[in-house]
């Protein structure tokens, strides 16, 4: 009884979709390269997550190597490299976090306080295109313009009279270099989407706030901030489902043994291990740990603030 | 209480001048109604009122000062808009305090004029609430306590009720002739709708085309309109408005609509053969003729029952007229109606080329 009960609905639900199919494939139609895309490159892949618990050889194949339980997991938690990998993701997911998540904000109500037109596009156009140069070139420029020799940043220093500093060989160095890169690359683009939320502000409650006598700097605070807040939290939880995601490329481009010691994350550290050295099986196992924290991180920050903001992600 | 007077004021967008040189003096404490149709620049000139769009040209006084160059803040008044503009992040008690908050009233002093305003709109049981959790009607209340509560000098209304339905917008319309009355300030509106008009203004100015039709009372609008436009605009049913020529016979001076005649007297300034339009007022037509009446043969289409009264929809000759009529209780022999009177007294002439009014005063 209780199973043909449900049965019914489940069928009614079944023939609902495929009335929603035929009314609108086209928009089903749409969605399928990104599904193919999923199953191809995020779905499949994680078939392979399994070595993480098998002692993987790539000539028995996933399938046929031998289970070790959580042997790759202690391997990695008695290792003081993996642990100093883990401790320099947070810190620089942490840094970025702080400094470069409020930067495309504040870079976009700035923008909304420009008021001549031809300024405010060419101005936001120039912040726009780092965004679109290729990685490997901006590591390019950062390593020019922190050269010892020809860098302009030495060159400053030496105006004062000062030594020139190895800056991308100095591990105290390496944070604040990658974050404000990080920031001076992706807050403009990143401030797209504030701006968006921004124009979504009904004018009238501006008009109604100059009325009120509000000035433009109380409009900012008193409107457009909690008016966009719902963006902003938003994209903080999905920043903090990233934060063990750091900038990889740009890790592997700037860093050098020399500043290991503040540089080197997890992924780097998965990108050694698994391709330098072959251990597949133990980076399979950091890369799911990796994976296990940002699951947890972006549930917790979407129940936080569908609690207390009733805003959420999902 | 403050005076509002507009000089010749013009508003120009570039090249494009949509408000063509407003003249209009509002009294301390009075209610006046801008209204006209969709882009007659009635909302632009509230918003220059307001201090929201820049006035090109010309001079804007409140209170006797002229305020051209005065920020909106600084010129004491307080508008309601039309979708409200609530923060949708703040409850009705600090929606109510926004205005005062900013300007650094104290403490006690925003508590009570929110608690005071709360009482007036029966607000006081919503004080906590979020906008989104309000009606519709409520969301507008707490829209005029924001107005109200920081005690301007002149208050401006932006269709306030157009996103109302039919029902609410009556109630809340005699909400704001009772507030009107209980404060006294001196209050602009601007609506597209002139029953709304005509129930709430102590003055009415029509506007069309950036320029001002008529100014007057509801009933000095409606029994003399000023010219064929706000003959046309002013009244529901609008006035019936039949081309004709004047002619004179044997019986003296004569309107002639398609054979239909309409007597008029020997002292109006009309020229034989002129041409003019003849208004007459759905409601001034009767389907009993009395001593001094014109017969005006109609072919009726269409009976169009209110209740208490009833629209005939008919035509003369080709032209479309309107006669409303009391039921009584009973339509049935409106079915068969041919013809209907025209009170010579109530009959409205104007100038077709010009479509101005040929003076001619009915009194109410």
């Amino acid at each position: 009884m209780a199973a043909a009960r449900q049965a019914k609905p489940l069928k009614q639900k079944l023939s609902r979709f495929v009335d929603h199919f035929r009314n609108d494939w086209q928009i089903y139609l749409m969605l399928l390269p990104t599904i193919i895309w999923m199953i191809v490159f995020l779905y499949k892949p994680m078939y392979g997550l399994q070595i993480a618990f098998k002692d993987y050889s790539i000539f028995r194949g996933v399938a046929a190597s031998p289970w070790v339980g959580f042997e790759h997991f202690q391997t990695l938690f008695s290792n003081d490299q993996f642990l100093r990998a883990i401790k320099n993701t947070i810190i620089i997911s942490a840094l970025n976090l702080l400094f470069g998540f409020p930067a495309p904000i504040i870079l976009a109500l700035m923008f909304n306080e420009i008021l001549h037109a031809t300024y405010k596009r060419t101005a936001q156009t120039i912040v726009y295109l780092p965004h679109f140069i290729s990685t490997v070139i901006i590591a390019g420029i950062v390593t020019t313009a922190f050269s010892p020799t020809a860098g302009v940043v030495n060159t400053m220093i030496g105006w004062f009279g000062l030594d020139s500093i190895y800056f991308l060989t100095k591990p105290e160095w390496f944070r604040p270099i990658f974050v404000s890169t990080g920031i001076w690359q992706e807050a403009g683009f990143g401030s797209i989407v504030f701006l968006a939320a921004i124009a979504g502000v009904n004018p009238s409650l501006y008009e109604s706030a100059v009325v009120d006598g509000a000035s433009r700097w109380q409009m900012m605070w008193r409107i457009t901030i909690p008016s966009i807040m719902p963006t902003i939290i938003i994209m903080l939880i999905i920043r903090i489902g990233n934060i063990m995601e750091v900038s990889f490329e740009l890790i592997i481009l700037l860093y050098q043994p020399a500043t290991w010691s503040t540089a080197d994350v997890v992924n780097t550290f998965v990108y050694r291990q698994g391709l330098e050295s072959g251990q597949y099986d133990v980076a399979a196992a950091a890369g799911l740990f990796n994976a296990v924290v940002a699951f947890v991180l972006v549930m917790t920050a979407n129940t936080l603030s569908r609690r207390y903001s009733r805003t959420s992600l999902w | 209480m403050s005076n509002v007077i507009l000089q010749h004021i013009v508003k120009r967008y570039d090249e494009i001048e949509v408000v063509h040189g407003i003249d209009l003096t509002i009294a301390p404490k009075e209610f006046v109604v801008l209204v006209g149709p969709s882009g007659c620049g009635k909302s632009t000139t509230l918003r220059m009122i307001a201090g929201l769009e820049e006035i090109s040209d010309g001079e804007l006084q409140i209170d006797d000062r002229v305020v051209n160059r005065v920020a909106p803040k600084d010129r004491d008044v307080a508008m309601v808009f039309q979708n409200y503009a609530l923060y949708p992040h703040l409850n009705v008690a600090e929606n109510i305090a926004f205005g005062l908050r900013i300007r650094k009233e104290s403490k006690e002093h925003i508590a009570k004029s929110v608690s005071e305003v709360g009482e007036i709109l029966g607000l006081t049981p919503y004080l906590q609430r979020r906008p989104a959790d309000l009606s519709g009607g409520q969301r507008q209340r707490v829209a005029m306590g924001r107005a109200i509560v920081r005690r301007p000098k002149v208050f401006l209304f932006d269709e306030p009720l157009s996103n109302l339905d039919a029902k609410l917008r009556t109630q809340m319309r005699a909400e704001i002739k009772r507030l009107h009355k209980r404060l006294g300030a001196t209050s602009v509106y601007v609506t597209h709708d002139q029953v709304e008009a005509m129930t709430l203004a102590d003055r009415i100015v029509v506007m069309n085309d950036g320029r001002i039709e008529q100014v007057g009372s509801p009933m000095d609008l409606f029994m003399n309109p000023a010219n064929t436009f706000v003959a046309g605009f002013i009244g529901s049913p609008p006035m019936n408005q039949l081309n004709g020529v004047v002619e004179v016979t044997s019986d003296g001076l004569q309107a002639n609509v398609s054979g239909i005649t309409f007597e008029l007297l020997e002292s109006t300034q009309v020229e034989p053969g002129q041409a003019v339009v003849v208004g007459i007022r759905p409601e001034h037509l009767s389907l009993h003729a009395s001593e001094h009446s014109s017969t005006i043969p109609i072919s009726l289409d269409l009976v169009e029952t209110l209740g208490s009264e009833a629209l005939l929809h008919a035509t003369v000759g080709e032209v479309p007229i309107i006669i409303k009529v009391e039921t009584h209780g009973n339509i049935d022999h409106l079915h068969n109606v041919k013809e209907v009177f025209a009170p010579m007294n109530l009959v409205k002439l104007f100038d077709m080329q010009s479509g101005l009014a040929i003076d001619r005063k009915t009194v109410a």
